[in-house]
């Protein structure tokens, strides 16, 4: 099984006027193999999003990037603008979070995808169209040929997600970036569009790579998972290893804090505190602070993250008291 | 669709009726006599009294408005008062001078607006941008009157590159005139192969339009910048980059389609504003307009003229006003006629 | 940007620095094109009003004329050089700002005091006092630009008085157009509801509620609406229809150089000069204001 793949170190920062204002990602190292599924959570900011969008390289003029991102052998970073287009929406594809907002509203449904198809496959128009109501279709949408001709707005929420992994799909990708894909739906179809991404990954064989803070969500879908805390991962692994024994107190505390684990009648738990800001420079773990098994080596030296058996990894210095 | 257009087209009709009114009761609070204007400065009492009889001015006035309207709607829009000639005719002679200026300038502030706007919020930040805001605020803060004096003095009279006056040169307007087909001397002459004519039209065109149209092209500029800056920020932009879209494409098809709305609704504006602005044009050139016929009108208060005038103008931006409504609800899909 | 402080009773004190009003300033300070458009136009505001003081020769700039020195080019003697009549055009130029920038701010004033007022209780109120308003600003505004204008200003008797009343009279429906949209966003905010529960009297909400928050976008609006209106005026002088000699109205003077714009270039070309700076600087400044203030388009 080759890796598909691999991202080493990447750190990305923000400057304004010459100065950094955020120093967004710290190092982030994680690897998805061909046709796996790797979840990738965390809470609001901790640089999940903007992983995903580094391996595609969509990033504002005013980001820095530094580490490397290899696909299928290739270091995404290195290449040219013309090249990466041709990655783009072809080799690597990514679902957005709101439908919605994601189609431009002024053309069919139809259209849109279908010029993904012609630009990338080199069709015309109407074998484009063809393979429009074909991959409608496979993603579950009745009546694909009338779907097609509907304007953005015309369309539930529900079915222009599963358009938009109509367009994420059309050119078979070896790897779908999901970015929170179903955060924005109601639970049943949420529910619909995760078994139909599941459906077609196993069909397809392509890789997933599952952005979302819902750690049961990613429990369901994904084979193994990586916890991103302050733009570090902290803790990687298979998902069930991960849920059975989680070896940092920051998953703990996430699996302790869903509320399938509680308990009826006792308070919710939390973990006080918050999350340090992104210009934080502080020498140390950045959880330390409010770490329940905190000591004072996690103050002074920066844990990283390492392999503590059988592909799973984590980076703190009481791995092993958990 | 019809329903939208038969209420659309009601609401004209009153609106048409509404500014004949005020036009009408403006014109006829007016400090001078009619007939005085009629005869001439050197009227006497005795044919005074006598024009004013004749010219039905001492009937009351809502007599004399609602035989206007009469008048209006067997297609009789009354006589000058200074040329003496039916209005409609003094009118429909000089219009299509002003139309072929007024249509060319339009057709060059869009083809230079819009590209200009969108390169501009493109290259936000970098010196194409700042050039078309500078340029662009320059082009409507000028009078119009004045840039066509500047032009005419730097081209006409320094550089004598172009010609300073008029629709055609004397030789071509004696010696070899161009067939009148539609009036329109671009497309008259080159229907019939008149390639002189063409040249000297053409020549005698540039001036003109370019003074004409560099109020609109500013305006369309900033808007088009305005609103492509808008749709670049938005999700579905990056969506599409995202699949890998080339940037021409983008920019060009995808995102400018959302950007024509606004872009559309100043042209539309700024065609109406070429009405007016074409008065000051064609006195500058010497352009035998509606525009000098205008003004005369105005000045010598010829009300039947201005009457005219007033009637043209307003259905001309009520015509344009209603493609604009057509073309939004065709270009934008969310968009419902009301 | 940091606050020190040193007692809790500097607090207040410290909340109004960080507010908009000075970072409003910052931006306008740093905003190369609000530098200048609102220096042109304190340049033009202090020489129209200095105009006696600082006019080579007033007397000429308010009309005396002086025959046997007409139509000099430019020299030390003469700046702008003298008109078809011997007047020094410098002064001309100079007391020509009087006219212009009165009339301006006079027309968008009288504008806004009765365009704002009707909109905004057209707004407020709704039902058949809104729908009426909107049938009525709709036949002032099926008129093309200047058009009705250009007709009151004739029937009247052309002046810059009857140019001014005629500009006022085509400018409020705007206001008013302008003033009732803003109100009916305003209508339905809490803080309206507010108020109308405790009991405070609808013009006392409109006038103090209401109008704080209408003030922004009216502002930037009167602001370039300043140079518009000078545009306007000038184009109507230009025709014939706004000031009569000797008035030394700008677009006058470029209609008197008109016929000799080839061989006496510099009678055209210093009024329309000084409309043109003036218009330029109320559109930077009322561009910039824009940006400031609106809070949608605030980051640059």
């Amino acid at each position: 099984m080759s890796t598909l793949l691999e991202i080493d170190d990447l750190r990305v920062d923000f400057s304004r006027d010459g100065r950094v204002t955020s120093r967004a990602l710290r190092g982030i190292s994680l690897a998805v193999e061909a046709g796996e599924a790797v979840g990738v959570v965390g809470e609001t900011g901790c640089g999940k999003t903007l992983t995903g969008l580094s391996v595609l390289r969509m990033l504002p003029d005013n980001a820095s990037v530094s580490g490397r991102v290899c696909f299928e052998g290739r270091d995404l970073l290195e290449l040219s603008a013309h090249e990466l287009r041709t990655i783009r929406g072809r080799r690597i594809s990514m679902v957005f979070q709101s439908p919605g907002t994601s189609f431009n509203p002024v053309f069919t449904v139809g259209y849109q995808i279908g010029l993904v198809a012609e630009r990338h496959l080199g069709v015309g128009r109407k074998e484009g169209q063809r393979l429009v109501a074909e991959t409608l279709h496979a993603v579950g949408l009745p009546n694909p040929e009338s779907v097609m001709r509907f304007y953005p707005h015309e369309l539930s929420g529900g079915m222009l997600q599963r358009a938009m992994i109509a367009m994420a799909i059309i050119c078979r990708p070896s790897l779908l970036i999901a970015d929170e894909p179903t955060t924005a739906l109601d639970v049943t179809i949420a529910q619909q569009i995760l078994r139909l991404l599941r459906r077609l990954q196993h069909e397809q064989g392509f890789g997933v790579f599952f952005i979302s803070h819902d750690l049961d969500l990613v429990s369901d879908f994904c084979d193994r998972i990586a916890v991103l805390y302050a733009g570090r991962v902290v803790e990687l692994g298979a998902t069930a290893e991960l849920l059975r024994r989680p070896r940092h107190p920051y998953t703990r505390a996430l699996l302790e804090a869903l509320p399938g684990r509680s308990q009826p009648g006792a308070p919710l738990p939390t973990v006080p505190g918050t999350v340090p800001s992104d210009l934080d420079d502080a020498p140390g773990c950045s959880f330390a602070p409010r770490c329940p098994l905190v000591v004072e080596r996690c103050f002074q030296e920066r844990p990283v993250l390492a392999d503590i058996g059988s592909g799973h990894a984590a980076a703190c210095h009481r791995w092993d008291a958990l | 669709m019809l329903h939208f257009l038969r209420r659309r087209l009601l609401a004209s009709l009153l609106t048409l009726f509404g500014i004949t009114t005020i036009t009408f009761a403006l014109a006829r609070v007016v400090p001078s006599d009619p007939a005085v204007v009629y005869i001439g400065p050197l009227a006497r009492p005795a044919e005074i009294a006598r024009v004013t009889k004749e010219l039905g001015l001492d009937r009351p006035l809502y007599e004399q408005y609602v035989s206007y309207l009469r008048d209006l709607f067997h297609g009789d829009w009354g006589t000058s008062l200074a040329t003496k000639q039916p209005v409609l005719g003094g009118i429909a002679a000089r219009l299509p001078a002003t139309l072929e200026l007024i249509l060319l300038a339009m057709t060059l502030a869009v083809a230079v607006g819009i590209p200009l706007g969108v390169y501009a919020a493109y290259r936000k930040g970098h010196l194409p941008d700042a050039g078309a805001r500078v340029g662009s605020v320059v082009g409507i803060s000028m009078p119009v009157f004045w840039l066509g004096l500047l032009l005419q003095v730097l081209f006409a009279e320094q550089l004598q590159l172009l010609p300073a006056t008029g629709r055609l040169s004397l030789e071509t307007s004696v010696l070899d005139p161009i067939t009148k087909i539609t009036g329109f001397y671009l497309f008259d002459s080159l229907v019939t192969g008149d390639w002189a004519g063409f040249r000297d039209a053409a020549s005698h065109l540039v001036l003109p339009t370019i003074t004409l149209a560099a109020y609109p092209a500013a305006l369309i500029t900033r808007m088009t910048r305005a609103a492509m800056l808008d749709v670049l920020g938005q999700d579905y932009v990056r969506t599409a980059r995202t699949f890998g879209l080339s940037e021409r494409l983008v920019l060009w098809r995808l995102a400018l389609r959302n950007a024509l709305p606004t872009t559309l609704t100043v042209s539309g504006l700024s065609l109406a504003y070429l009405v007016t602005g074409s008065f000051f044009v064609e006195i500058v050139f010497n352009w035998p307009g509606i525009g000098q016929y205008s003004t005369s009108a105005l000045l010598n208060l010829d009300y039947p003229a201005i009457m005219g005038i007033t009637l043209l103008g307003a259905t001309v931006f009520l015509v344009i006003n209603l493609v604009v409504d057509l073309l939004q609800a065709k270009l934008d899909p969310r968009v419902r006629l009301q | 940007m940091s606050v020190s402080l040193d007692s809790p009773e500097q607090l207040p004190e410290a909340f109004r620095s960080i507010g908009m009003r000075s970072r409003a300033l910052r931006t306008l300070r740093r905003d190369p094109g609000a530098l200048l458009g609102a220096s042109v136009i304190t340049f033009l505001v202090v020489m129209a009003l200095a105009a006696p003081l600082v006019a080579p020769y007033p007397s000429q700039g308010r009309g005396e004329a002086d025959v046997p020195a007409r139509d000099l080019a430019p020299s030390w003697e003469h700046l702008f050089g003298t008109d078809h009549l011997g007047r020094d055009m410098l002064s001309r130029v100079i007391f020509g700002g009087r006219p212009a920038l009165g009339v301006a701010f006079a027309v968008v004033i009288l504008a806004a005091l009765i365009g704002v007022p009707l909109g905004m209780v057209a707004g407020y109120r709704g039902g058949w006092l809104d729908e009426a308003l909107m049938r009525f600003t709709d036949l002032f505004l099926a008129f093309p630009p200047l058009l009705l204008a250009m007709v009151i200003s004739a029937t009247l008797g052309a002046s810059l008085f009857h140019a001014g009343l005629a500009l006022a009279i085509s400018w409020w429906p705007w206001y008013a157009r302008l003033a009732r949209t803003v109100t009916q966003s305003l209508k339905h905010e809490p803080f309206i509801d507010a108020a109308r529960v405790f009991g405070v009297r609808e013009p006392v909400i409109l006038a103090r509620h209401v109008l704080r928050n209408a003030t922004t976008p009216i502002l930037v609006q009167a602001t370039i609406d300043a140079g518009t209106v000078i545009l306007a005026v000038g184009a109507l002088a230009f025709l014939g229809l706004a000031a009569q000699p000797p008035t030394p109205d700008w677009g006058l003077m470029v209609a008197e150089g008109r016929t000799t714009v080839v061989s006496e270039w510099w009678i055209s070309t210093f009024p329309g000069l000084a409309i043109f700076a003036a218009v330029l600087g109320f559109n930077l400044l009322g561009d910039a204001l824009r940006d400031v203030l609106d809070p949608k388009t605030g980051t640059r």
